[in-house]
C-alpha cells in the first residue's frame, strides 16, 4: 500500500490534546465529609463495579485515539495497486446496431454490454480518462475524456440500441479522435463491446485495442420479405421467413390485414434456410398487411419478427405508348414519376384487357375504350384533316395547364396538318399558318374520350423534341391527361429515414400520436409500423420496415480481428490505483459510535445538585 | 445558640423512666430504696464511691466499719448528658458561619439539660473532649450549661476541614470515652447525643454505659447531608477527623447503596439499644428543635 498524501500524518498530532483532555478529566473533585465510615462500606459493596469504571475510562480513551488514527490515515489517501484491466486513457466503443437488441443474453445484448461498461467505469482509477462512443447508424460520443464516474454512468444510462446497422468506419474515426496521441507512454486503450455482426470495418482500428464479445448464439428467425401482389382473386401477400440460426425451428407465423387476422401457419424452417408462404384472397381495398412471427423456439432478435407492407393506392398511372419508335418521346415519358409506360408497336399488341389511364398514340391508331385520355401525335384516323401548312412561327399561346412553363417560340416545324377538330378540342397554340396544338375535354359518361391533347404534326418533322419545352410539355400533358391520385411517397421506408412530405401534412404514428410536417420533411420514423398521412383531402399510408437482412444474421463473432491483430482473451496484468479512504472513514465512524455508546452506559447521575 | 426562647415551653416536661432506679440524694421521686429522710430505715455497707458524708460515723466509731444510713426517702434522678463534640459533629461547609448539625445537637443537649434541671434532677454533662460540667441542680445552672457547650465549639478551620484536628484531644473515640465514663457514673438516665460516626465502632462503649446502673437513651443525630447525600460525580471524599480519603464515582446506584447501608447501620444501632432496654431516636438535625423535642421525643416516650 502506498500513500498519496503523506502530509496529512501531521494531523496525528491531534492525539496530544485528546490525551491531555483525558488526563484532565481524571481529576476528582475533593469533598470534605463528616465521616467516610459509611462511604467506605459502600465502596466495598461496589468492588466489582469499580473495575468496570476504571476499564471504561481507559476504553473510552482507546476508542477516541483509534478513531483519530483511522481518520488521519484516511486523510493520507492510501491506495492499493490492484490488478485491473484499465490504465491511462480509455476509449469505449459500444455497438448500438440492431443486432444488439438480441435477447440471447438476458435482458438484451446491449444491456449486457452496458453492464460490462459499468464494471469498467467502476474500475477506473482517479487518473484514468474514459470516452464513451455509441456506434449505430450515426455514431456519436456520449462522454468525452472524463474522469467523472457519475457523468459516465449517467451518459450510459440513456444509451439505447438503434434499428440500423452500425457505421463502424465512422465509429473508428471517432475513436481515433478520442484516443488522441498514440505515444507509447500515454497510449490509449480502445475497448470494443460488440457482437461482431457486420463489424468488418473494425479492422480499420489501430493501436491498443481489445474486443469484448457480447452475445452467445446466432439463433434468429426473421421475416425477410413481405410484399403484396395483385391477383385476379384480390391481393396476395408473399411472406418469406428466414432462419439465420444454427438450429432447425418450428415457427408460427400469422398474417393480419389491418389488425384483422387473415391466416396463421406453422412453418418448419431448417437452419440457415428460408421458407415462403403466400396468403391469397386479401381484400384489395385493405390499407396495409402485417406479417408477424408469433412463436418460435430459437428467436433472439425481436425487431425483425414483424413486417408491414402498405397497399399503395395506385398513385402510379398506367400509360400505353403506341409508337413505331421515338426515343425522345420514350425518354420524356420514362422520367415521369408514377407513370408506368407500356410500349406497344402494333395496334394489336395489347397487354391486359384493363383500360389504361392514358394513351399515347404516336402516328398509330387503335381502338380505344370509352373516356380514354389520349395524347395524339402526328397522323391519326380519328379526325379529318384538310391539308397542311408550314408557316409555324409562334403567334399566340392560350392559357392552359398543358402549356405551363412551356416556351414554344423556338420551336420550328416543317409541316403541320390542318386538322378538323371538333368543337370541344380547342387550339392552345397558334402559329402563323394555323393551329399547332390542341387540348380539350369531353363530358358525358359515355363520351368516347376524356381528355385529349393533339399534336398535329409528326415529331420527326419538328425540332420540338430537341427543345427544352418538349419534356415540360410532355410532363404537363401527362399530368393533365391523368392526374395522379395520392401523394408522392414511397411505400416503405427504413427506420430513421426522412420522408419528403408536403408541408402541413398530418402524420399519424403507429402509436397513435399525430405530428404535423414542417418544411424539413418528416423524420420521426423510429417506430416500426404503418404511418397514415393526411394532406388536404388525400390520405396515404407508408410503412417503416426493419428489413435489414444483414442485421438479422445475429451470429456473434467473438474472434473478430481488431487493429490487425487478433486480440487474446487473457488480459496482461495491469495495475491501477484503488483508493481506500472511504473504508477507513467508515471504520472511524463505527468507532465513534461505539465510544458514544460506552460513554452513555456509564454516565453518572447529573440531575442532583452538586455540592 | 438560640435555645432560650424554646426553653420556656419545656418547663413542664419531665423525663420518663422505665423503672425505678436507686438515686443518691433527696429528689421528688419515690424510691424503692431507703434514702435520707425523716424516717430512719436501715444501714448498709459502705461501698467505694458512696458519698463519705453519708457514713454514719457513730457506727464507724463503734464497729470500726463504715456503714451508710438509709432513710425512707424520695428518690432523685441523675441525668447524664453525653454530647459528642468531635469534628464530625461540627462539620461545616467552607466559609459557612456555623455548623447546622452542631447547632442542632447543642440545642438538643441544652434542652435535655434544662428538662433535667427544671424537674429538680441532678445533671452531669460531659463532651467527648472529656470536659465535664456538673453535677448541678436547679434551673440557674442553665446558663452555665449553655456557656459550657459553647466553649466546646471547634474553631472554623478545623470544623470545615482546612486544618486537621488534634489527634489526641479532638478525635472521637466513642468506646474509650464511654467506657471511661461508665466507670464512675451514678445510676440514672444516660442521654447520648452523637452521630456515632466512629471508625472504631460504638458497641463496647454502649455496652459499658448500658450496664444495670444506667438507662440508655440514644439520640442519633445525623445531618441531612449524611441522611440523604446530594453530591454526585467523580469525587475524592476526605474524612474530616482522620483525613483518610475515599475515591468514589457517584451515580444513582452508588447513592442507593449508601442509603441501604445507612438504614442497615441505624437499624443495628436501634436494635442494640432496644436489647439493652434503652431507647433510640434517629434525629434529623435539619428539623426544628421544637419539633424534635416537643413532638418526636414525646411521641417516642422520652419525655412527658
Amino acid at each position: 500500500m502506498n500513500i498519496l498524501n503523506p502530509i496529512a500524518l501531521v494531523a496525528a498530532l491531534l492525539a496530544i490534546p485528546i490525551v491531555l483532555l483525558y488526563l484532565l478529566r481524571l481529576q476528582r473533585r475533593e469533598q470534605t465529609v463528616s465521616s467516610t465510615l459509611l462511604w467506605r462500606q459502600v465502596i466495598l459493596d461496589r468492588e466489582a463495579n469499580t473495575l468496570w469504571q476504571r476499564l471504561r475510562r481507559n476504553l473510552l480513551l482507546l476508542l477516541q485515539l483509534l478513531t483519530l488514527a483511522f481518520l488521519v490515515f484516511a486523510l493520507t489517501r492510501p491506495y492499493l495497486n490492484l490488478p485491473s484491466t484499465l490504465s491511462g486513457r480509455i476509449v469505449v466503443l459500444l455497438d448500438g446496431s440492431a443486432s444488439m437488441r438480441a435477447t440471447d443474453v438476458s435482458p438484451t445484448r446491449f444491456d449486457a454490454a452496458k453492464a460490462e461498461v459499468r464494471k469498467l467505469i467502476d474500475e477506473l482509477g482517479p487518473n484514468n480518462e474514459m470516452s464513451l462512443i455509441l456506434v449505430d447508424g450515426s455514431p456519436r460520443a456520449l462522454a468525452s475524456a472524463t474522469t467523472n464516474k457519475s457523468e459516465l454512468n449517467a451518459a450510459l444510462d440513456v444509451a439505447q440500441p438503434s434499428l440500423a446497422a452500425a457505421n463502424w468506419s465512422a465509429g473508428v474515426a471517432l475513436a481515433a479522435a478520442a484516443a488522441g496521441s498514440n505515444s507509447t507512454d500515454n497510449a490509449a486503450t480502445t475497448l470494443i463491446l460488440s457482437d461482431g455482426v457486420n463489424a468488418d470495418d473494425l479492422q480499420l482500428l489501430t493501436g491498443n485495442a481489445r474486443f469484448i464479445p457480447i452475445g452467445v448464439s446466432g439463433d434468429n428467425i426473421s421475416i425477410s420479405n413481405l410484399s403484396l401482389r395483385k391477383t385476379n382473386r384480390g391481393l396476395a401477400a408473399f411472406v418469406r421467413v428466414t432462419n439465420t440460426g444454427s438450429q432447425d425451428d418450428r415457427v408460427l407465423v400469422s398474417v393480419h390485414s389491418e389488425n384483422v387476422l387473415l391466416d396463421a401457419r406453422t412453418l418448419n424452417i431448417p437452419a440457415g434456410q428460408s421458407v415462403s408462404w403466400t396468403v391469397n384472397g386479401i381484400d384489395p381495398l385493405t390499407a396495409w398487411v402485417r406479417a408477424s412471427i408469433d412463436q418460435a423456439n430459437h428467436n433472439a432478435l425481436p425487431v425483425d419478427d414483424v413486417a408491414y407492407v402498405v397497399n399503395a393506392k395506385d398513385a402510379t398511372r398506367r400509360a400505353l405508348l403506341l409508337t413505331p419508335g421515338n426515343q425522345f418521346l420514350e425518354q420524356a415519358l420514362a422520367v415521369l414519376p408514377n407513370l408506368q409506360v407500356t410500349r406497344a408497336i402494333t395496334p394489336s399488341e395489347q397487354v391486359d384487357g384493363k383500360p389504361y389511364d392514358l394513351y399515347v398514340l404516336d402516328g398509330l391508331s387503335m381502338t380505344l375504350p370509352a373516356r380514354a385520355n389520349v395524347l395524339f401525335i402526328g397522323a391519326q384516323s380519328i379526325f379529318t384533316t384538310s391539308g397542311s401548312f408550314s408557316n409555324t412561327a409562334f403567334v399566340r399561346a392560350e392559357q392552359h395547364p398543358v402549356l405551363e412553363s412551356v416556351d414554344w417560340r423556338p420551336v420550328n416545324t416543317s409541316e403541320v396538318r390542318r386538322v378538323n377538330t371538333p368543337a370541344w378540342l380547342k387550339p392552345v397554340i397558334e402559329g402563323q399558318g394555323g393551329r399547332l396544338l390542341f387540348a380539350g375535354e369531353m363530358t358525358g359518361e359515355n363520351a368516347p374520350f376524356g381528355r385529349v391533347v393533339l399534336i398535329p404534326f409528326e415529331l420527326r418533322r419538328s425540332d420540338l423534341p430537341l427543345q427544352v419545352a418538349f419534356p415540360i410539355l410532355i410532363a404537363n400533358t401527362i399530368e393533365w391527361l391523368a392526374p395522379p391520385q395520392g401523394l408522392n411517397i414511397p411505400a416503405s421506408v427504413r427506420p430513421g429515414d426522412v420522408v419528403a412530405l408536403p408541408r402541413d401534412a398530418i402524420v399519424q404514428l403507429p402509436d397513435g400520436n399525430r405530428v404535423a410536417v414542417d418544411q424539413r420533411g418528416f423524420a420521426q420514423t423510429d417506430q416500426l409500423g404503418v404511418y397514415k398521412v393526411q394532406f388536404k383531402d388525400v390520405n396515404s399510408t407508408f410503412a417503416v420496415v426493419f428489413s435489414n437482412p444483414a442485421e438479422s444474421k445475429i451470429t456473434p463473432n467473438p474472434n473478430l480481428q481488431v487493429g490487425g491483430v487478433t486480440p487474446s482473451s487473457e488480459v496482461k496484468p495491469q495495475y491501477s490505483q484503488r483508493e481506500m479512504w472511504g473504508w477507513l472513514a467508515v471504520v472511524a465512524l463505527l468507532l465513534l459510535m461505539a465510544e458514544w455508546w460506552i460513554y452513555q452506559r456509564g454516565l453518572p447521575v447529573l440531575r442532583r445538585k452538586k455540592l | 445558640m438560640q435555645i432560650e426562647p424554646i426553653l420556656r415551653s419545656l418547663s413542664s416536661l419531665q423525663f420518663v423512666q422505665p423503672r425505678r432506679r436507686p438515686g443518691v440524694t433527696t429528689g421528688e421521686r419515690r424510691s424503692p430504696r431507703r434514702g435520707r429522710s425523716v424516717e430512719f430505715a436501715d444501714y448498709r455497707d459502705y461501698t467505694p464511691g458512696d458519698d463519705p458524708r453519708r457514713v454514719d460515723w457513730n457506727i464507724y466509731a463503734r464497729l470500726e466499719r463504715p456503714y451508710i444510713k438509709l432513710y425512707e426517702d424520695e428518690e432523685d434522678l441523675t441525668v447524664h448528658v453525653l454530647l459528642d463534640a468531635s469534628p464530625s459533629m461540627q462539620w461545616r461547609e467552607e466559609n459557612a458561619p456555623s455548623s447546622p448539625k452542631w447547632e442542632r445537637a447543642s440545642q438538643l443537649a441544652v434542652a435535655m439539660c434544662y428538662i433535667t434541671l427544671i424537674s429538680g434532677d441532678r445533671l452531669v454533662i460531659e463532651t467527648s473532649s472529656r470536659a465535664r460540667y456538673g453535677p448541678k441542680r436547679g434551673v440557674a445552672a442553665t446558663s452555665g450549661v449553655i456557656e459550657f457547650i459553647e466553649r466546646e465549639t471547634l474553631p472554623a478551620e478545623i470544623a470545615d476541614g482546612r486544618v486537621s484536628p488534634n489527634r489526641v484531644t479532638q478525635s472521637t473515640n466513642l468506646n474509650n470515652w464511654w467506657k471511661r465514663y461508665a466507670l464512675d457514673a451514678r445510676p440514672g438516665l444516660c442521654i447520648v447525643i452523637s452521630d456515632f460516626l466512629d471508625p472504631d465502632g460504638y458497641a463496647d462503649g454502649l455496652n459499658a454505659l448500658g450496664s444495670s446502673r444506667l438507662d440508655l437513651n440514644v439520640l442519633h443525630t445525623l445531618s441531612p447531608a449524611e441522611l440523604d447525600p446530594e453530591f454526585a460525580g467523580d469525587l475524592r471524599l476526605r474524612d474530616i477527623e482522620t483525613s483518610a480519603t475515599q475515591d468514589i464515582s457517584l451515580d444513582d446506584a452508588a447513592l442507593n447503596q449508601y442509603r441501604q447501608r445507612l438504614t442497615q447501620w441505624t437499624g443495628e444501632l436501634s436494635e442494640f439499644c432496644r436489647r439493652r432496654g434503652g431507647k433510640y431516636h434517629l434525629t434529623d438535625t435539619g428539623e426544628a428543635v421544637e419539633k424534635i423535642v416537643l413532638r418526636d421525643l414525646r411521641h417516642a416516650g422520652w419525655i412527658a
